[in-house]
């Protein structure tokens, strides 16, 4: 065959392959895509400066997961307010804690928030016994501090909600009684989190100072913040009935805009909670890979639906130099791996940045994206 | 009669004897976050013949073990360290049983809180009052989504769904499950299959 009789041949199985796209691989690389903003890779970050930073120890919150980021910038970008994991003895996952001799009450790990200042270079102990962090546009920072400095086999780790106007002031207590609190993020001058129950439930709540604490959003997860920090953009899934998200004012906790995802694609099925929300557009993972919604003030809706195949991916955002493109990160077997999804595409393309990296206990190195998510992150 | 009563007393002695010898565990098959399969198994030793039941079991809303508050259990074993018949929580009430915190598999990310349960009240009874989902209500097949925990079905004036929550209650207690009740440190194990 001549080569113009091919041509003809290949153009049309170009435009084929391009029109049954609907499902993405992971491995076309665009020649734009790459990783985005802050990141990190086991200990090393980087996005904070020209150059990667070490830790001095991975951020990883294992009590909270991604329900809250792994590491937050200060509002200024100086500092980086992470958390932390020290284990006091092995447990391994694929055997119970009586085939380990592990007993009630026995310590396990430490959990901790450290302070890295990117002007000195300066990485230290912030708080013991604590995790989750949230700061605020003004300096203010948030966490949760456990009511004993350890986590023990087979005890809650209750504790209580702190609040400091600067790293260095004093903690104020915040809630009123102790309790599985996990802090996310400023909506402006409320301190918006969870508490936890039995069975992983959450419910949305909001601190409005000492002993003044609110659920804005019973059994559901927190999307994201307006970019003014009045709205929040929440998610129930299918163990609290049909799976929606809706827009509430957090002041007053009030549904504003609600949509039903079982009235849309159904590839979307069901979007979980820490996406990210710029202008008028909130992008949040779902069952098939990422969602984008428009929000106008009385309605929600689904603008467009990225398939991603093989991969839950977590923590989507929108990139801030590019809002084209969101970054994500997944935990997969081979271990983390970061992906860039171009929205103009569809597509999106994963990466592996430091590939020879590992992880604690021979597990795969965790690559995730680091990010605020409290709104305004300018004051005024 | 007096024969015929010694008789059923030992009988009676006799049951109880090799209830109390079984050796029994929970075992976990994940296939969908509605339909999955949880049993409870168990020998007489020194015999290894094996025995067990079966119920339809639900786990999580999604296949990611790794993601709190949404993926199934993860796999491995747990010990089971508490059950309690009138348990009296905010999310989970009534027969349940509380299983150890688990790492996932990537060795980073704990998942906490969890535990083999149905939707009942504190006394076991139905709270069936709104037009589509309560939490202590079972009214549905997508009752069997959970958070991360397991979750049995059972009857409600909603719905008809089998009993598999009081089935597995009295298997367990009458085939090698621990008779106590509340926080306890005996070795009943789960395990979840990969």
């Amino acid at each position: 065959m001549a080569p113009k009789q091919l041509l003809l041949p290949a153009v049309v199985l170009a435009l084929a392959a391009t029109a049954c796209g609907a499902e993405h691989g992971t491995n076309d690389q665009p020649a734009a895509a790459r990783p985005r903003g802050v990141y990190a890779v086991g200990a090393t970050v980087f996005g904070l400066g020209a150059r990667a930073v070490k830790l001095g120890a991975p951020p990883v919150a294992p009590l909270a997961g991604w329900l809250t980021p792994a590491a937050v910038p200060s509002p200024d970008e100086r500092y980086l307010a992470y958390n932390a994991w020290e284990e006091l003895r092995e447990d391994d996952p694929a055997l119970s804690w009586s085939d380990q001799g592990i007993e009630p009450g026995d310590p396990l790990a430490t959990p901790s928030i450290r302070l890295y200042d990117a002007s000195t270079g300066t990485d230290e102990l912030l708080e013991d016994g604590a995790f989750s962090v949230a700061w605020r546009a003004d300096g203010a920072l948030a966490y949760f501090k456990g009511a004993e400095r350890d986590y023990r086999a087979g005890v809650p780790y209750v504790g209580s909600v702190f609040v400091r106007s600067a790293p260095g002031a004093k903690a104020v207590k915040w809630s009123s009684e102790e309790g599985r609190y996990i802090v996310v993020s400023w909506a402006d001058g409320s301190l918006v989190g969870y508490r936890e129950h039995e069975g992983e439930a959450l419910d949305v709540v909001a601190f409005e100072g000492p002993g003044r604490m609110r659920v804005i959003a019973p059994d559901s997860g927190l999307v994201a913040l307006s970019p003014d920090g009045r709205r929040a953009f929440v998610e129930q899934g299918p163990a609290q009935g049909r799976p929606n998200v809706r827009v509430l004012d957090v002041a007053s906790a009030k549904v504003v805009a609600r949509l039903d995802l079982t009235g849309v694609d159904p590839s979307v099925g069901a979007v979980d909670y820490a996406g990210d929300w710029q202008g008028d557009r909130v992008v949040a993972s779902t069952a098939s890979g990422l969602a984008v919604f428009r929000v106008r003030p009385k309605t929600i809706a689904l603008e467009q639906a990225i398939r991603v195949k093989g991969a839950g991916l977590s923590e989507p955002h929108f990139a801030t130099a590019s809002p084209g493109h969101v970054t994500a990160w997944a935990s997969v077997e081979s271990g983390g791996v970061l992906f860039d999804c171009d929205r103009a595409t569809g597509r999106c393309a994963s990466f592996k940045p430091l590939p020879q990296a590992h992880g604690v206990h021979g597990f795969p190195v965790w690559r995730r994206n680091l990010y605020n998510p409290s709104r305004p992150l300018r004051e005024g | 009669m007096r024969v015929v009563a010694l008789a059923a007393l030992l009988a009676a002695l006799a049951c109880a004897g090799s209830a109390r010898a079984a050796n029994g565990w929970w075992a976990f098959e994940r296939v969908t976050n509605v339909d999955s399969t949880l049993s409870w198994k168990w020998t007489y030793p020194p015999s290894s013949a094996e025995y067990s039941r079966r119920w339809r079991a639900g786990s999580g809303t999604s296949r990611y073990e790794c993601h709190p508050a949404e993926g199934w259990l993860p796999a491995g074993w747990y010990s089971q360290w508490g059950h309690w018949n009138q348990y009296d929580g905010s999310a989970v009430r009534g027969r349940v049983w509380w299983l150890q915190d688990k790492y996932c598999r990537d060795g980073v990310t704990r998942r906490t809180e969890l535990f083999i349960h149905s939707e009942e009240t504190t006394s076991n009874g139905q709270s069936c009052s709104s037009a589509y989902d309560d939490p202590f209500c079972w009214e549905r097949a997508a009752d069997y989504y959970s958070l991360g925990c397991i979750k049995l079905a059972r009857p409600s004036p909603a719905a008809d769904f089998p009993n598999d929550l009081g089935n597995a209650h009295s298997v367990y207690h009458n085939y090698g499950g621990s008779s106590a009740h509340g926080a306890f440190t005996d070795a009943y194990e789960l395990y979840v299959f990969d």
